[in-house]
């Protein structure tokens, strides 16, 4: 069964945050005021960000200082709290292993939110608005399952949204293929931060094929997860620095 | 009327469902990406190649149009700089063009008032040819003035003959403020002006003088694919050793940061000469064979070569006195350079070298001849020399008397009179207006100097001496507020035009086509010129027989190898694989070392003692050297040597030195800062977002009893700004960081008042010689 994995190389990554405003581009995130940005209410599912999270001691002292800096997309857990969390079931991991939401069943409880050791789930607190203009660069695409929205077209209000693997892309890829009257390959999808990666840190495919890159990454010895410990079995992989 | 959920009845009804394991099956059936997925989508799309033109890296993108609206770029995976990545900065373009704060229309602004009314196209063409007819009437075409920033393509040449056929030689490049300096390394030693390629792909130890590689360098993609490949993309990984004082992301991704004091970057690298020299690690046939003043010379030995004066005076142990880096770590890093080659030393494209005096340059000299030393010139895994696609001559300019009495005036930035050595001096055009050059006609275009120099802001005064200013910005911001005339340009994401691509050493061709319709009533500046051309007749309409910009293009690019349709299609032309010239062929001799010099002889050698610049300081005597800021004399101030910066501020007054640093997000150009993800994302390292800070090292801050997030006042001696401070462990304590494009005062509404510009404190001098401006020679206190 196809198992979609995304493996991030920390080492080639340079921290430009190209992933970022690309999974915004893709997905239709607004962007907050500053104020609301100070609060915290940034809705961008891809960040980047420097290490440690906290400032403290552990930054070293001049000279003998290393910065460290990670991006984060969500982990697609094979064991995923914010689907265990969600009351209405409106979370939920696909055949594919891909964690996705259905903005229609989403009561914005936030159980998920808090749930998420990675806090890479964003509730909409506003109603997203693009200033004047800047509405008419939206991606147009819509994902229908089953007459549920599921992105990247706007969310309303009071949902919690998340990155899909940019699963709209997925579903594009295939249909395509079979308009074209032929199979859908692995290699024809791959999420827009993926696409974008300036240092081509960026890995995507089928972890359960054992010739795809994915696979043969994680295999690496610097292959981690972030918080292995954190029980959600994370998927999404690391390639430490070093 | 329903009663209110309580929160122990919500917790039920979720268990339940939760709890429900059939339930689940049930809706993960539904819910498969294979079945009863339904994509709705735009009913008409289509993908236009082109180029990004948001920094000098110049990317190719395509450019998802879903019914007529610009939704997505991606890089073109065509194109050898980006190999289909895309910054931030090129993934928000959409925020460019659907920005909110653009200009929609052609605008005259009264100068009492300041006060803008819309006028027509015809009215602005009428306008500025009628302007520029009388200054030749007049006999004074050399009083127009056109002042640009970054024009890679056809673009520049195009500008210049413009301005020659109306008989002005003053096109002036913002050069000055960025790349110049690295350019006149290059050009002093070994002859060619332009950025040297460097084939980090092949290198295997990369030593950075403060180039900053993976954020705003002088071609940032083009370092970052290089970086990345160099770093994991081939089997055995090269060795990259940062020189910075600030621990840069690209520092802190190297395998080593060497903090250096300020300004002292020639001295290491003349240390790491003394000891490569020393250990007998040169690469001894290009040093005699190929380099012109490694040993002494003149008949009897009586001129200082390359090698003595490095001997005598740059020991590992003094050059620890002057950097403040162990001789230790200097003599390490010489061993790891000379002896685990291909090596490659890369300068700075702008900043640390833009100190104020001569030094910049000498640096510049030191660090390229270090790549000299090895053998890395020309050479696999080295330098580079890039080449350009033939681009078809344009018709011989039919110049008029009027016209040829204008060009042989000397020009108005001084370039090549009060700075002699220099080829563009931006920012000191302010300075020559106030001093009372006269400029009747001033073009901005792609500039905004009131805002992007040191001391912008004397350009207000500087305009209002000018009796006609016009600005082709997209936006209203700092420089476009003072014009008279407002002509905008769409954005490149809406016109025609073309970038030379570089950084790879091999010549291409990328493209910039309009994906959709211009939104506005706007028109591309190329376009505007032709129909000024037109308006105004004679001889300047003889010299540009086009019809469109897009027919210059079509002209300038015919004998490229693609056909336009292909090239539209593609949107980047180029031919790969880069072929090293032999040492010492003809090849070499015309394309890679010397052939661009203007004075010294084009003979091939590599300059360790720079001919060229003894045509320029060979005669002087110290006093006169004295002047320029050179403390040496006779060979010595030919030679590449450490030049102590001369700081404005008193060291115990102003403890601090202010270095503007350029981010990866807010990028070089003014509008990126309306961009509102731009905004959103800008201070990263730092935690920060819509504002600017001051970056001081832990330390520093401890003493001065700051600690972070404190609004602090920064003064030199040139003004004081006020913003918050930011603890940054990996930064020399007496150094502190501000970032570049916050603290617009226009622009738009995302661009204005966040935050101060660090700029407006900075010396605003130009250097004696070569009109560099001054980023890096400023001291600043700092207060609570």
């Amino acid at each position: 069964m196809t198992d979609w994995c995304m493996v991030i190389d920390l080492e080639k990554c340079v921290a430009c945050q190209g992933c970022s405003i690309a999974c915004r581009m893709e997905n239709n995130t607004p962007v907050v005021s500053p104020e609301e940005a100070k609060n915290g209410r940034e809705m961008r599912w891809n960040d980047v960000f420097p290490l440690p999270v906290h400032l403290g001691p552990d930054q070293g002292e001049y000279p003998n200082v290393k910065m460290h800096y990670s991006t984060r997309p969500c982990m697609h857990c094979k064991n995923a709290p914010c689907v265990k969390v969600c009351p209405v079931q409106a979370t939920f991991t696909d055949e594919e292993g891909i964690v996705r939401q259905n903005y229609n069943r989403c009561i914005g409880c936030r159980f998920c939110t808090v749930a998420c050791p990675y806090g890479v789930r964003y509730f909409n607190w506003f109603e997203p608005q693009w200033e004047e203009t800047l509405a008419e660069y939206r991606n147009p695409d819509q994902l229908v399952v089953k007459g549920s929205l599921e992105g990247p077209a706007v969310r309303p209000v009071g949902v919690v949204e998340k990155c899909t693997y940019c699963v709209h892309r997925l579903v594009k890829a295939r249909e395509q293929a079979k308009v074209e009257g032929r199979d859908f390959r692995p290699d024809e999808y791959v999420p827009a931060c993926v696409q974008t990666c300036t240092g081509k840190a960026r890995f995507f495919g089928d972890l359960d094929d054992p010739d795809s890159t994915v696979s043969q990454l994680s295999k690496s010895l610097r292959a981690t997860h972030l918080l292995e410990d954190s029980g959600a079995h994370p998927k999404t992989l690391y390639l430490a620095e070093g | 009327m329903t009663k209110p959920l309580s929160r122990r009845d919500f917790l039920k009804v979720g268990g339940v469902a939760a709890g429900s394991a059939a339930a689940l099956g049930a809706l993960k059936n539904v819910m498969s990406a294979k079945a009863d997925s339904v994509i709705k989508t735009a009913s008409e799309e289509k993908f236009v190649a082109s180029t990004c033109h948001l920094c000098s890296a110049g990317c190719g993108i395509i450019v998802r149009v879903a019914d007529g609206k610009a939704v997505k770029l991606e890089g073109n995976p065509m194109h050898p700089v980006n190999q289909g990545a895309l910054c931030p900065k090129g993934q928000a373009a959409p925020e460019l063009l659907y920005n909110p704060d653009r200009l929609t229309s052609p605008l005259k602004r009264d100068r009492v008032t300041g006060a803008t009314t819309p006028i027509t196209w015809d009215e602005a063409i009428q306008t500025v040819s009628q302007k520029l007819n009388g200054l030749r009437e007049a006999g004074h075409p050399e009083q127009a003035v056109l002042m640009h920033g970054d024009t890679r393509g056809q673009m520049r040449s195009f500008l210049t003959r413009f301005m020659e056929a109306v008989g002005s030689p003053n096109t002036i490049s913002h050069e000055s403020l960025n790349v110049a300096a690295a350019k006149l390394g290059m050009y002093l030693t070994q002859g060619i002006y332009g950025l040297p390629a460097y084939d980090l792909e092949n290198a295997n130890y990369v030593i950075s003088f403060g180039a900053n590689l993976l954020e705003a360098g002088s071609n940032p993609q083009r370092t970052i694919s290089g970086y990345t490949f160099l770093r994991r993309g081939r089997a055995t990984r090269g060795k990259v050793v940062v020189i910075d004082p600030r621990q840069s992301i690209t520092a802190s991704k190297a395998d080593e940061w060497i903090p250096i004091k300020p300004g002292t970057d020639a001295a290491l690298a003349l240390g790491m000469a003394n000891v490569i020299i020393k250990s007998g690690l040169v690469d001894a046939d290009f040093v005699k064979n190929y380099c012109f003043g490694f040993d002494n010379f003149a008949s009897g030995g009586e001129r200082k070569g390359f090698r003595d004066f490095v001997l005598e005076n740059y020991d590992p142990i003094r050059v620890e006195q002057m950097t403040g880096i162990p001789s230790t770590t200097i003599a390490r890093l010489a061993g790891e350079f000379a002896g685990n080659g291909p090596a490659v030393a890369i300068m700075p494209g702008k900043g640390g070298l833009l100190n104020g005096g001569f030094s910049g340059v000498y640096t510049a000299m030191a660090v390229h001849m270090l790549n000299a030393l090895v053998g890395s010139i020309e050479s696999k895994g080295g330098v580079m020399t890039q080449r350009y696609m033939p681009c078809v001559d344009y018709p011989k300019l039919p110049s008029d008397a009027v016209a040829k009495k204008g060009l042989a005036t000397a020009r108005i930035d001084g370039a090549g009179s009060k700075f002699p050595l220099g080829r563009n001096s931006y920012q000191s055009v302010a300075d020559q207006i106030l001093e009372g050059a006269p400029v009747e006609a001033l073009f901005l275009y792609d500039a905004n100097p009131a805002f992007e120099t040191p001391g912008g802001k004397r350009f207000a005064d500087a305009f209002a001496k000018v009796p006609f200013v016009v600005s082709f910005s997209s936006f209203m911001d700092e420089s476009a507020e003072l014009a008279d005339l407002i002509l905008p340009e769409p954005t490149f994401l809406e016109r025609w035009g073309d970038d030379h691509i570089e950084g790879l050493g091999y010549p291409g061709i990328s493209l910039y086509q309009p994906v959709i319709e211009p939104l506005y009533d706007t028109m591309n500046t190329g376009d505007f010129f032709l129909k000024v051309a037109e308006s105004m007749g004679g001889t300047v309409a003889k010299a540009f027989a086009w019809k469109s910009y897009e027919e210059v293009l079509q002209f300038r690019l015919k004998d490229i190898g693609a056909d336009w349709e292909l090239l539209k299609e593609l949107g980047v032309w180029f031919n790969p694989g880069y072929r090293f010239a032999k040492r010492g062929s003809q090849h070499w001799i015309e394309n890679v070392v010397g052939s661009e010099r203007l004075n010294a002889p084009r003979d091939g050698y590599f300059d360790l003692y720079s001919r060229e610049l003894n045509c320029f300081l060979g005669e002087m005597k110290k006093d006169e050297l004295a002047k320029l800021g050179i403390s040496q004399s006779g060979d010595g101030a030919i030679l590449p040597h450490y030049e102590a910066t001369v700081f404005q501020g008193d060291e115990a007054q102003y403890p601090f030195m202010l270095n503007i640093v350029t981010l990866m997000s807010l990028g070089p150009r003014s509008d990126a800062a309306n961009m509102p993800s731009m905004q959103e994302i800008s201070g990263m390292t730092v935690r920060e977002t819509w504002d600017s800070w001051l970056e001081m090292n832990p330390e520093s801050a401890h003493k001065l009893g700051l600690v972070e997030n404190d609004r602090v006042k920064i003064e030199s001696p040139f003004g004081a700004i006020s913003t918050k401070v930011k603890l940054v462990a990996g930064l020399h304590p007496d150094v502190v960081n501000m970032p570049f494009n916050q603290g617009h005062t226009a622009v738009g509404r995302f661009a204005k008042g966040r935050g101060v510009n660090g700029l407006e404190i900075l010396n605003p001098a130009s250097e004696p010689l070569t009109g560099l401006a001054s980023f890096t020679n400023t001291r600043v206190k700092v207060t609570k």
